[in-house]
């Protein structure tokens, strides 16, 4: 993967504004200048890793590892990987259930009966291959369970689960035997492939990023970025290489107040006019652990998420496992279609007005917040031409830049108050809420009229409204976020 | 097509098996990709008749799993009217391609056999399976008398 693509390069996006940098820093000053010191940070820890940084974290995870307990580092991989990257997890099961452990992690082979041994034993000696049905081969490449094939069936079923997505746990081929493939027996298999590598290596990475709790690919258009991150609330972090600013846990758009959760369900219920949407809603469903966007293709109910591999029902989202005859509870529903029915639609009308009273305002201030995009550019001008008039210098009318800036940040919370509301249980917490965002509401919109005739307002009456705005946009997260 | 040579095998090799669980293992004369075998279950309800089941192989055979169907109508509560059903060592995530279609067949019989009602298509004929389990068999016999094939002699 190429190194280059990563180095930090200070991007002119607006086209001959070379001071864009400096606007934007002024961004992150603005609440502190009016004198509303925020008690937590709305920004993430985090720091932007490139693919060999990463690797080097991969490296000290697996060099921890091997260090405590008797197993090599391409084993150590699988073991990280399998286990959300947690040494001391991996060790306490070292000590406590080893041999069974190697097993559920896809390590070592279960036992095998003797007659199955001997038949793999008389084959190998033939240098048959069982996947392709020839024998005569000097070289029969196989994992640690033993079971031999020829490098051209590896290399086809290597080729084949990649086009699956599959990557770092792709399986030995043998019917029943679950050891994974090591990434160095891979790598050597697929070594005269120069795409199949770069694939692998590709999928290979992604599944190691996916699997460790603290990485997060960036989610700007083909960024190679990795954020690292030991944060646990929804924060922000914005990618130093492309400048895209996104939730840490979930890479949604930054949404606070809002939970990953809901907006998640927010943004898939906002695109249900679209065919694709209705699609994705009649045909699929979330996984109920990993959230993983699932689309039945058979009858069968007993789902297994191929991502996570938890297994459910599809019927009634319950762990499969819990699941012996109360399955027919799912089925039970339609006892009485015709008063379910009619209730239904009353139902049906009644959510919809609800959804279209939260959503109008959410999309309302979405739009307002491209608007004032314009107004920011017309700001900007207004000050360039005040210093081209000498009248005053660039310094003087910061603060209608700083005013714009802090509008835009308002504004923003304000429009993901929504669909925090809108899934806001009734009770005296969304009595307050709604309160606190009917206050912050009121702010931003005087602000807004003010920055917009920012000629006839005095500094300090505009400065009034910022600090005010602020602090209501600040009690709100205080209360609701953080 | 690389798919050959293990297919012939295979087809050989099931032909030669002596199981008496399926018989009539035929492939279409001119497409080594399409197999059809007569099941033949031994537990009541259906050990009064066969059942066709049509095996269809990919072109990247063993490398991606052979689709199956019963292509003679039967009443259970894992297989649809349309002869589909749900056997986890054919769908794509857990295939393995030494999987032979003899161990395909095997679990085949054994889903007839053992029906498991707990993971139904059929909601309606699993329930009838569970709660009312004479009737169940009644109907299931009377529709493999009516829909069956013979078994051979």
């Amino acid at each position: 993967m190429d190194d280059e693509d990563m180095s930090c390069t200070s991007g002119d996006d607006y086209g001959g504004y070379g001071d864009e940098d400096y606007y934007n820093e002024a961004d992150v000053d603005a609440a502190d200048d009016v004198a509303v010191t925020p008690t937590h940070s709305e920004e993430a820890d985090y720091e932007c890793l490139n693919v060999n940084q990463v690797e080097r974290v991969f490296t000290d995870g697996v060099n921890s590892l091997v260090s405590r307990v008797p197993v090599n580092e391409k084993f150590a991989r699988i073991l990280l990987e399998a286990n959300q990257w947690d040494v001391e997890k991996i060790v306490k099961h070292f000590r406590q259930d080893r041999t069974e452990f190697m097993r559920r992690s896809h390590i070592d082979a279960r036992p095998e009966p003797r007659r199955k041994l001997s038949a793999t034993a008389t084959s190998i000696a033939k240098g048959y291959c069982s996947v392709c049905a020839m024998d005569g081969y000097s070289e029969l490449p196989h994992l640690s369970c033993g079971h031999c094939f020829c490098e051209h069936c590896w290399k086809s079923h290597i080729e084949s689960r990649l086009s699956e997505g599959v990557a770092a746990r792709i399986e030995c081929m043998e019917s029943n035997c679950e050891v994974y493939a090591p990434a160095e027996f891979v790598l050597k298999i697929i070594k005269s492939s120069n795409a199949l590598k770069l694939k692998y290596e590709r999928f290979l990475l992604r599944d190691m990023v996916n699997s460790h709790p603290h990485l997060k690919f960036c989610v700007g258009n083909d960024c190679q970025v990795i954020i690292r991150s030991t944060e646990i609330k929804p924060k922000r972090v914005t990618c130093l290489s492309c400048h895209t600013s996104f939730c840490v846990k979930c890479g949604a758009d930054y949404h606070a107040p809002t939970s990953c959760d809901t907006i998640r369900q927010w943004m898939t219920k906002c695109a249900d006019d679209s065919e694709t949407a209705n699609y994705i809603s009649a045909h699929t469903k979330d996984c109920p652990q990993c959230h993983s966007c699932i689309e039945k293709a058979g009858g069968c109910n007993h789902i297994q998420c191929t991502r996570c591999r938890h297994h459910f029902c599809w019927m009634c989202f319950g762990d499969w496992k819990s699941h012996g005859s109360e399955y027919y509870e799912c089925s039970r529903y339609k006892e009485n279609p015709s008063v379910a029915a009619e209730a239904n639609h009353v139902k049906a009308r009644r959510a919809l007005e609800k959804y279209l009273h939260y959503f109008e305002r959410f999309e309302n201030h979405s739009k307002s917040l491209k608007m004032e995009e314009e107004l920011r550019d017309k700001i900007r001008k207004k000050i360039d031409d005040k210093v081209n008039e000498h009248n005053g210098t660039w310094i003087d009318w910061q603060y209608l830049h700083k005013s714009v800036s802090l509008l835009t940040k308002c504004r923003y919370t304000l429009q993901y108050t929504y669909p925090f509301a809108y899934y806001l249980s009734a009770g005296p917490r969304k009595n307050l809420f709604e309160y606190q965002q009917a206050q912050l509401e009121k702010e931003v919109e005087e602000l807004a009229w003010a920055v917009e005739r920012a000629d006839g307002t005095a500094r300090g009456a505009l400065e009034a409204h910022m600090h005010r705005a602020e602090h209501k946009r600040q009690t709100l997260l205080h209360d609701f976020f953080f | 097509m690389s798919a050959t040579r293990r297919l012939q095998k295979e087809l050989g090799d099931l032909k030669n098996c002596g199981v008496k669980a399926y018989e009539n293992v035929e492939c279409e004369e001119t497409n080594l990709l399409k197999w059809t075998v007569l099941l033949l279950p031994d537990k009541e309800p259906y050990n009064k008749g066969a059942f066709k089941v049509g095996i269809t192989f990919p072109v990247d055979y063993p490398f991606k799993p052979p689709k199956v169907a019963f292509e003679t109508k039967i009443y259970h509560p894992n297989v649809d009217e349309e002869g589909k059903f749900c056997l986890p060592i054919v769908t794509a995530e857990n295939w393995k391609p030494a999987t032979k279609t003899e161990q395909v067949m095997m679990a085949l019989l054994s889903l007839i056999n053992e029906p498991e009602p707990n993971h139904p298509i059929r909601a309606d004929v699993a329930e009838e399976f569970q709660k009312d389990h004479k009737k169940f068999m009644k109907t299931a016999e009377e529709h493999t008398r009516k829909h069956s094939e013979k078994r051979p002699e």
